[in-house]
Formats: C-alpha cells, sequence, structure tokens
C-alpha cells in the first residue's frame, strides 16, 4: 500500500518536472520578446529608414538670395510646444540635449517653405532637404545679429520673424538610422536568391529526376549533406579567400561587397534549397513521370512542364526559408561583406546587413542596446512572418492543395 | 524523325546542365576544406613577410593569444582556446540536455495536445531567432543577471562577462533544435515496447522514464551530436558575452573566457598579413574540433545507442 502511494508521489514529481522544464522555453521566448520591445519600441518609427546613420552637422544657405516669404499656415495640427513662423513656414520646439544644454529642434517644415531645400555650404555641396528633428543650432542672418540654440526657441522664432533676410543655418542632422542597412539587406535576399535558387532547383531535379542510383550520386548527395554541418563562420573565411578576391578583380569593388557577401550566403543556402526542393519533388507520383513520357513528351518536357510546377511548393519553402538564413546570418557576412554602416548602398561598395549592423553597435564603445533592440525587432518580426507562411504552405501541401496537376 | 532527334539533344543538353549544377553544389563543400586548409597551413610554412613561420606546436599549445605590445609569429597560441571551448561546449550540453529531453517527453507524451502544439509552435520559434538576437539578448539580459549573482555571491566578475554568461546563452541556442529532434525520437518508440512494460505493472511515468527514453537514446544522441556541433561553431553571440580572453585557461565560472570561433571576429582591420590567415589556421583548428568531437559522441552512441530493452 505504500509503496503504491510512493509510487504515485513520485510519478506527480516527475511529470511536474517534465512541466517546469518545458516552461523554460515559454519563459526564454517571453522575456527575449520582453527584452527587445522594453529597449527598442520607442525607436521603432518610419524616420528610421530616412535618417542617415552617423549625425553630422550641415553648414546650409538659401539657394536663391531674393526669396519671397512662404507666409504660410501649417498644413497640420501642431502639437502645443511648437512655436511657429508664419514668415518663414517652420515649427520649432525647445528641449534640452544629453548634456542639459538648450537645443531646439525641427518640429515641423511647410512643403512651400523657402528653407525646405537649402544649398549645402560643405564641401560635398549639393542640395539638402531639412527634415523634422534636425536640431537647430545657429541661423545667421544678412540684416541682422545671428541667433543661437543657447538662447531659446522663443528668442529664435522672434529674431527669424524679424528678419528679411537669412544668410545661412547650421543644423545637426539625426542619426541612428537603419535604411542603408535595410537596403543592403534587401539586395542581399534579391541577388543571393537569383543565384542560389536555380541552382539548387537544377540540383534537386538532376539527383530526383535524371541521377543513376549508383556510388557517384550517393557521393555527390553526402557532400551536398556535409555543408550543412559546417558553422557559418567557415563560409565567412570561404567568402574572405574565394569571393572578395574574385569580385574585386572582376569588378570595381575594394573589399567585401554586396555580390562576395550574396555569393557567400548561397553557398549556406544551397543545402537547405537541396533537400527542401527534393521533399517537394519526391511527393510527385512516379505514374505521371510514365504517362508523360508514355504520351511522347521528352524527359526534358516531362521534368520542366510536369515536374518543376510540382516542386512549386518546395521552391517557394526554401526561398522563405532562404530569406530567414539571410536576414539573421551575421558570422558569415561579418567576414564576406564587412561592419561598415553606410547610408549610400552600391553594389560593389561597402555596405552590412541589419544583423551585422547589430554586430556592429553592440562591439562598438559604447554598444547601443536601444537600437540593436529596434533591428532586433524587425528580424523577429520578419523571422515570425516567415515561419507562420511556411507552416500554412506545408499545411497546405499537406491537403493537397498547392500541388499542380489537377 | 528530325523531331526526335532534336528531342534527344535537348534531352541531352538538359541532364549535362542539371548534372552540372549537382556537381557545382557539391564541390562546394572540397572548395571550402580545401581554402581553409591551403591558407589555414600557410602561416607554418611560409615566412609571414619576415616575420618567420608559426611554430605549430607553440600555437596548439600556447596560452597567449596576441596579448600586450608584442607582435610577432609565435604570439598566437590557441591551446587555451581549444580547452576553453570544449569546456563551454560540454557545460552547455550539461545544461540543454535534460532540460530538452524532459521538454520533449513533456510534449509527446505527458502534455494535452492543445498545449502540446502551443509548446511546439513556441520551440519553432525560438529555433528560427538568429543567433545575433540571442547574442543582443546575451549581452543586455544575460550579462546583468550574471554580474547580480556574482555580487550576491561574492565574487569578482567583469560586468558580467563570464564563463557562465556564454554556457547559459548557447545552452538557450541549443535547447530548441535539440528538443525538436529528441521529441521526434521519442515519439518514433514503438508501441509494442510501451503497451509491454504497461501490461507488466509499469505505471505510465514509469514507462516514459524508463522504456520510452531508454528506447530513444539514439535519437538522444543524435540531438546531442547537433547541439555541441552548434556550441563549437557559434561566434557571434558569444563574442558579445564571454569577454574575449586574452590568455590563460580559465575554469572559473565567473571568469572571462574565450572560444576558438569567437576569437576569430577579433578585431578585424587587416585584410592581409599574418593577423588575418591566422584566422584560417583557427578555422582548420575548428573543423577538427567539431570533426573529432562528432566521431567520438558517434562512437559512444554506436555503444550505448544500441536499443536493448
Amino acid at each position: 500500500m505504500f509503496n503504491r502511494f510512493l509510487r504515485k508521489f513520485i510519478d506527480i514529481f516527475l511529470q511536474i518536472t517534465t512541466f517546469l522544464f518545458s516552461s523554460i522555453s515559454f519563459l526564454t521566448l517571453g522575456a527575449i520578446f520582453l527584452f527587445v520591445f522594453n529597449q527598442g519600441w520607442s525607436l521603432v518609427n518610419f524616420d528610421l529608414l530616412i535618417y542617415p546613420y552617423e549625425s553630422s552637422t550641415i553648414l546650409a544657405e538659401p539657394i536663391d538670395e531674393s526669396i519671397s516669404f512662404c507666409e504660410c499656415e501649417p498644413t497640420i495640427d501642431l502639437e502645443e510646444n511648437v512655436i511657429y513662423s508664419v514668415k518663414w513656414g517652420v515649427g520649432l520646439v525647445g528641449g534640452f540635449d544629453i548634456l542639459g544644454q538648450p537645443s531646439i529642434q525641427l518640429a515641423y517644415i511647410h512643403p512651400d517653405s523657402p528653407l525646405k531645400t537649402l544649398h549645402n555650404k560643405g564641401f560635398e555641396g549639393g542640395n539638402v532637404t531639412l527634415l523634422p528633428e534636425y536640431l537647430v543650432q545657429k541661423i545667421s542672418y544678412n540684416d541682422r545679429s545671428a541667433s543661437f540654440a543657447r538662447r531659446g526657441v522663443e528668442r529664435m522664432v522672434t529674431e527669424l520673424d524679424s528678419s528679411n533676410s537669412i544668410y545661412e543655418i547650421e543644423v545637426i542632422t539625426q542619426g541612428g538610422g537603419i535604411g542603408g542597412s535595410v537596403i543592403t539587406t534587401l539586395w542581399l535576399i534579391g541577388l543571393t536568391l537569383i543565384i542560389a535558387i536555380p541552382l539548387g532547383l537544377g540540383a534537386a531535379l538532376y539527383l530526383n529526376e535524371f541521377a543513376p542510383k549508383n556510388q557517384f550520386t550517393k557521393a555527390i548527395r553526402s557532400l551536398i549533406e556535409t555543408l550543412t554541418g559546417v558553422p557559418s563562420i567557415i563560409f565567412g573565411l570561404l567568402g574572405v579567400a574565394i569571393f572578395i578576391p574574385l569580385t574585386v578583380a572582376l569588378t570595381d569593388a575594394t573589399g567585401g561587397n554586396l555580390i562576395s557577401g550574396a555569393l557567400t550566403l548561397s553557398v549556406i543556402l544551397l543545402p537547405v534549397v537541396i533537400r527542401t526542393t527534393e521533399e517537394s519533388l519526391k511527393v510527385v507520383p512516379d505514374d505521371y513521370r510514365q504517362g508523360s513520357l508514355a504520351l511522347g513528351a521528352s524527359k526534358a518536357q516531362t521534368t520542366f512542364k510536369l515536374i518543376v510546377p510540382n516542386a512549386l511548393p518546395g521552391i517557394i519553402a526554401s526561398i522563405l526559408l532562404g530569406i530567414g538564413r539571410i536576414v539573421g546570418e551575421s558570422a558569415a557576412l561579418i567576414f564576406a561583406i564587412g561592419t561598415v554602416v553606410k547610408d549610400e548602398i552600391t553594389i560593389t561598395g561597402k555596405s552590412t546587413s541589419l544583423a551585422v549592423h547589430i554586430y556592429s553597435m553592440m562591439t562598438d564603445e559604447p554598444a547601443n542596446i536601444e537600437l540593436s533592440s529596434t533591428i532586433a525587432i524587425i528580424i523577429l518580426a520578419i523571422v515570425l512572418v516567415l515561419n507562420l507562411l511556411i507552416k500554412l504552405i506545408s499545411t497546405q501541401l499537406m491537403k493537397g492543395k498547392l500541388g499542380g496537376i489537377n | 524523325m528530325k523531331q526526335i532527334q532534336v528531342k534527344k539533344i535537348v534531352d541531352n543538353i538538359v541532364e549535362k546542365t542539371l548534372f552540372f549544377t549537382a556537381l557545382l553544389s557539391a564541390s562546394f563543400i572540397i572548395l571550402v576544406i580545401g581554402v581553409i586548409f591551403e591558407r589555414g597551413i600557410s602561416p607554418f610554412i611560409s615566412d609571414n613577410d619576415g616575420l618567420g613561420p608559426v611554430n605549430l606546436l607553440n600555437f596548439l599549445t600556447g596560452i597567449i593569444y596576441l596579448d600586450g605590445p608584442t607582435f610577432a609569429s609565435n604570439a598566437y597560441g590557441i591551446g587555451y582556446l581549444i580547452i576553453s571551448t570544449l569546456y563551454i561546449a560540454f557545460l552547455s550540453l550539461a545544461i540543454a540536455m535534460p532540460v530538452s529531453i524532459f521538454s520533449a517527453l513533456f510534449i509527446a507524451k505527458i502534455a494535452p495536445r492543445w498545449f502540446a502544439s502551443i509548446l511546439r509552435s513556441v520551440i519553432e520559434i525560438l529555433a528560427s531567432i538568429p543567433s545575433i538576437v540571442y547574442g543582443l539578448f546575451g549581452a543586455g539580459v544575460i550579462l546583468d543577471l550574471v554580474y547580480q549573482l556574482s555580487v550576491i555571491v561574492g565574487i569578482q566578475s567583469s560586468a558580467g562577462f563570464s564563463v557562465l554568461s556564454t554556457v547559459i546563452v548557447l545552452a538557450i541556442m541549443m535547447i530548441p533544435t535539440m528538443t525538436v529532434i529528441t521529441e521526434v525520437a521519442i515519439r518514433s518508440v514503438q508501441k509494442d515496447l510501451i503497451q509491454g512494460s504497461l501490461a507488466l505493472g509499469a505505471s505510465q511515468t514509469q514507462t516514459h522514464f524508463k522504456v520510452v527514453l531508454a528506447a530513444a537514446k539514439s535519437g538522444i544522441f543524435t540531438a546531442a551530436i547537433l547541439g555541441v556541433g552548434r556550441a563549437l561553431g557559434e561566434a557571434t553571440a558569444v563574442s558579445l558575452v564571454a569577454g574575449s580572453r586574452r590568455s590563460e585557461i580559465s575554469f572559473d565560472l565567473f571568469k572571462t573566457t574565450a572560444t576558438l570561433t569567437s576569437t576569430m571576429l577579433l578585431g578585424m582591420k587587416e585584410t592581409v598579413g599574418l593577423d588575418y590567415t591566422i584566422r584560417f589556421s583557427i578555422g582548420l583548428v575548428v573543423m577538427v574540433v567539431i570533426l573529432l568531437t562528432n566521431v567520438i559522441l558517434n562512437f559512444v552512441k554506436s555503444k550505448v545507442g544500441r536499443v536493448n530493452v
């Protein structure tokens, strides 16, 4: 009697233990989401895509000296703390910078304002467009003494209204933008898929449709499988040793670039693409192949008109898996493309992906955890959506809804 | 007649092209191994631009990696890194293995179906989170927790950068994959075994722990092999929490550490010279370590994994 009681007790204890251990996964996921949202949510904003990464000081002058004034009312309702100059069409808001000094932020700029587009006096030249959240440091006039940010926002607007001709404006641009890294990531996704999908599809078609069943085919299969076990940092070394020199020799690149990054990622993706595509090829019944051949279609016709359409779910799944891998890859890309954050993206120039952007900021002193978490939110959102889509496709596939044959 | 000939030619071209793509895909692994080997071996046999060749024994057993101002061909010792990499990998396995086995058992056998499917989705999401996010989480949360812990137990630690933080982050990263594989292994245990055990009077839970787990041993070992592989190869997440230790082996949980892969990421400024090629040598060592660990674990698996319930 006692023994059975003890047994029951131990059983319940063990069951509870398994529950407790499995709840670790819940806790981890919860903690990760809580952390990144807590740290990064405040920065999630469309402006992140517009702003450059580094903040810089710009000295700008009006393009046309004989400007007519704006005299325009704001097109949107401004917040209460914004002081608006009807004459010039700009709304300013006062605040304090990290050092506690008074600062003036550009809160609103009217589309017709003469200050909207200015001529950059710096060595870069060209025109510069003022954006909200730029900090106004100083405004110099042709007809009166200059106004400074440290004297407060009311005084600056009063002085602005009393002047008829602006000589130059000094602004600090808002930094912390991730637009460049977003574009690089998109480029990487596009380029990598263009290389990896046809190559992987070809290999999968050969292995599943054409390859004779012999030792050689077996060897090819196991060589491709072995790629999955190689850590991604090793692929980074491959990029450095082969793909960067290759692209430097063939294009005007000088170091890591988008093409070398995409080539490296393609090698990483290949085994995944091949396996996923092959799985969807295996589902196609042999009757279809024999039927097609019996009707007089050639092997090539059968492959491209019958087998490839049927492999579509597998191809879509491997595209989705590939995007997830590209967005999350860091170690290989640190080597194969580099950690330089850029705003202007060229295909042969240096730039970096979102994941490496996080790495680059986390290894800086001091680490920028807020912006890193904001990027992490973006990456997590992409990963979650992809997960959901893959699940959707695989359930559809199981129901037989996505097969190409009717 | 002519049409058939054309078809044959097209067939031939298509087959040759597809064969070429398969061959190209298979050749990448050879390219990877070849390049790492060729570059990795060069610091030991070349003159390294006047610095002199690196002593292989010194490299493999040294306990200082480029610490201090001196820069010489023999300033790179990775012996301590090999030890600490293995130490960290097996510590994280020691945490991840029980957690993933118990979780898998819970999902496959104990939990109600609706709860199991929620848990499965949670684990799938965890498995797809990229390592850089785990690194960020480690740097933002785990470092702080470990630092608080070190204050409580009264041991000095440098802001939480430590063996313990690294092991926790790696274990968290290993658990999802290992749980998925273990669960598959548990679910593929034959029904006869389970029913036999129940018929002999064992309770459900006794059967789960004594029969099901024993029968799933082989799958559990596969999970462990994959987990260790991930721990040995992980670079970015580790480099954000390890604290890049430059010398001497330390088994102390609260002291800073480094692994082979995290050291490969250290201060990459030059793209030529010994400081760069030595990374290929470390890469070569990483591949050898992973290969040897796999061979050993597979050997153990073949000895222990045999089911004789």
